[in-house]
């Protein structure tokens, strides 16, 4: 209405409609009744900007031979010398399988759990009992990283852990299973099962809750058996949550599990427990080669965005369901 | 929103009445269902039992493995000589200080960057929406986040962690899509009464959005409590060390000399290694008190919490 107005008049006054005198006046207007609210944005922007948008701005590091104290008046210019050592460096193709192998054993042993598991605890005839197993198996969610490694390494010890006194009472010797890259992954995925199982099935079991009880009553009537409902009513009721949550994990895939494989890391299992993360954080904190490690974090951070993006386009075309 | 919230309770279920005929299949699978439940709640419980009996055992049953998911020998020594140190009270002070500083910052600043989002047009909406959306799917990483932190002088302060995740994109699109869920009559008669933006947001708006506030004060408290990245790379000095860089050194370096915890007070060299099992599980039992304090008073809130953020991912 009020642009229309200001449309016409600015036709007839100026030949303009941007220039129009009316048009300003309103938009300062509108801007004014609003003072408040850009006042709230204004320290949002700011910390936006100097801790979101700089570290963007801090990736061109990446081409320079980065001195810290210097800064990059200082630092040389050298291009693309830190990814073409990049490509060219003969361990990349070990650290980028490692990355793969870590995130998508992660994926694919633990994605799927948390629902079974909330199928089977609906399926628990004891409510109270239900509540019970639900409250203690997220527990271990709110342990943190460091916890987690030291209670791994308390447990696998191969001198006074849980783990090798089972070992020898089966009559096994045994070993220290953190030194032997093979059982890297196992080791990973099981912590990783352990916690993160519960807290990941919560939002299935509050999704279950909210399916229609008339549905199931439907199905009964219709003579389903306890299998054919949990196939025909529970999953389809999943479904949609199940896609929206696996395109979040897909992109968070390739940053995600960086505090624990770099915790569980030592110079025996290096084989299987170097990745790219780890190695962008040993050449920029431990050799302070910040140049290369920022174009190695660079590489990191592409690869991921792209994984996004195909997870949202083939989860579109295969369901309706997509995040942008 | 509201309703997503409430219907997040279970319904109950009648007894017997729905169920009167069950098949010997489903038998089976009930009783088959409730030993796998059985399992993983010992599989759930081991490891924190284990820490937990191991923390406070005779120092000898610990060396021959014989602890597992009960104490043996009851022996707190460790917990004596954990209080006894100074570095881990100062760590557990710096932690609470990020915690608290943190927590109380990040809420502030989130239902501001939020408020906007919900209840405003302004011009420059878009841009700013964009502006917070896009670090949600690209961020500098972690070399270019420390050379920031070092540019902005905040290198080796507690102020660089509380800065660093005082806004999280994902957390301010969970607090708006619960703020949208207010209706805007409730914001636009305040306005017809004079009363300002921040006005509105910090005297009506807050107060209803309780359940969300809480949710996300949550994830903030846990989310700082057990970070370990952000302090390695932005503490090097041994005064500024959050409890993780501790436990880290005490448990997985075994550096506890430096750390005062004397373990001379064993007559044997086979007693002080064992003692040193007993700090290290211990300390982690220590680390882990706050969250399970915190835990029962959380748990209503926080399943609505993730349902919140499920709605608009």
């Amino acid at each position: 209405m009020h642009s229309n107005d200001a449309g016409k008049s600015g036709v007839v006054n100026e030949g303009n409609i941007f220039n129009s005198a009316r048009v300003r006046k309103l938009v300062k207007l509108r801007m004014w009744r609003n003072r408040y609210i850009y006042l709230m944005i204004l320290p949002v922007l700011i910390y936006f900007i100097l801790f979101k948008y700089l570290p963007m701005w801090f990736l061109r590091t990446a081409f320079y031979d980065y001195k810290l104290l210097k800064g990059f008046d200082g630092s040389k210019y050298v291009g693309f010398k830190y990814f073409i050592r990049l490509f060219t460096n003969p361990n990349l193709m070990n650290y980028i399988g490692n990355t793969l192998i870590l995130n998508f054993s992660a994926l694919i042993f633990l994605f799927p759990a948390p629902l079974i598991f909330a199928i089977l605890l609906n399926e628990l005839r004891n409510n109270r009992f239900m509540k019970f197993v639900q409250t203690v198996s997220y527990l271990p969610h709110f342990v943190s990283t460091v916890v987690l490694v030291s209670m791994i390494t308390t447990l696998i010890s191969p001198s006074y852990g849980s783990l090798a006194a089972l070992a020898k009472a089966l009559g096994q010797t045994p070993l220290n299973y953190l030194s032997i890259p093979e059982y890297f992954v196992p080791i990973n995925v099981v912590s990783g099962f352990w916690q993160a199982v519960g807290w990941e099935a919560v939002i299935y079991v509050a999704t279950l809750a909210g399916i229609d009880h008339g549905l199931y009553e439907a199905a009964r009537i219709d003579g389903a058996n306890r299998w054919q409902q949990t196939l025909h009513v529970t999953l389809p009721g999943l479904a949609n949550t199940f896609v929206l949550l696996l395109i979040m994990q897909i992109g968070r895939l390739l940053s995600i599990n960086f505090e624990k494989v770099y915790l569980l890391q030592n110079t025996l299992n290096l084989s299987a427990s170097e990745m790219l993360p780890t190695f962008v954080y040993k050449t920029g904190m431990e050799s302070h080669n910040y140049g290369y490690a920022t174009a190695a974090g660079l590489f990191n951070s592409v690869c991921s965005v792209i994984l996004v993006l195909i997870a949202n386009t083939v989860s579109s075309k295969v369901s309706d369901t997509s995040l942008f | 929103m509201a309703q997503a919230v409430t219907a997040v309770k279970k319904p109950k279920r009648k007894k017997g009445g729905d169920f009167i005929r069950r098949s010997r299949g489903e038998k089976i699978f009930s009783a088959f269902n409730l030993l796998i439940m059985i399992l993983l709640l010992c599989f759930f419980l081991y490891p924190l039992l284990n820490m937990l009996s191991i923390s406070c055992s005779n120092e000898y049953a610990v060396l021959r493995a014989e602890v597992t998911f009960y104490p043996i020998g009851f022996n707190p020594q460790a917990y004596n000589m954990i209080l006894a140190s100074e570095d881990i009270w100062r760590s557990v002070g710096n932690s609470t200080f990020v915690v608290v500083v943190g927590c109380v910052s990040s809420l502030i600043m989130l239902s501001m960057a939020a408020y906007p989002l919900a209840f405003a047009k302004f011009y420059g909406k878009k841009v700013y929406t964009s502006i917070i959306l896009f670090t949600m799917w690209f961020s500098g990483g972690i070399i270019p986040t420390f050379l920031t932190i070092m540019k902005l002088g905040l290198y080796d302060t507690l102020w660089s962690l509380i800065f660093n995740s005082m806004i999280s994109a994902y957390y301010v699109v969970i607090v708006r899509s619960y703020f949208a869920s207010i209706p805007i009559s409730v914001v636009e008669s305040a306005r017809i009464d004079g009363a300002n933006d921040f006005k509105i947001l910090f005297k009506l708006i807050l107060p209803l959005s309780k359940p969300v506030l809480a949710t996300v004060a949550l994830w903030v408290i846990v989310g700082h409590w057990n970070d370990y990245l952000n302090a390695l790379l932005f503490i090097s000095s041994k005064k500024n060390y959050t409890l993780q860089l501790v436990l880290k050194e005490l448990t997985l370096n075994a550096e506890s000399s430096t750390y005062n915890i004397s373990m001379t007070s064993s007559s044997t060299t086979g007693g002080a290694a064992a003692l040193g099992q007993q700090v290290r599980n211990a300390v982690l039992v220590v680390a882990m008190i706050p969250m399970c304090i915190l835990y029962p008073f959380v748990q209503r809130y926080f399943v609505s919490g993730i349902m919140l953020g499920s709605v608009k991912g």
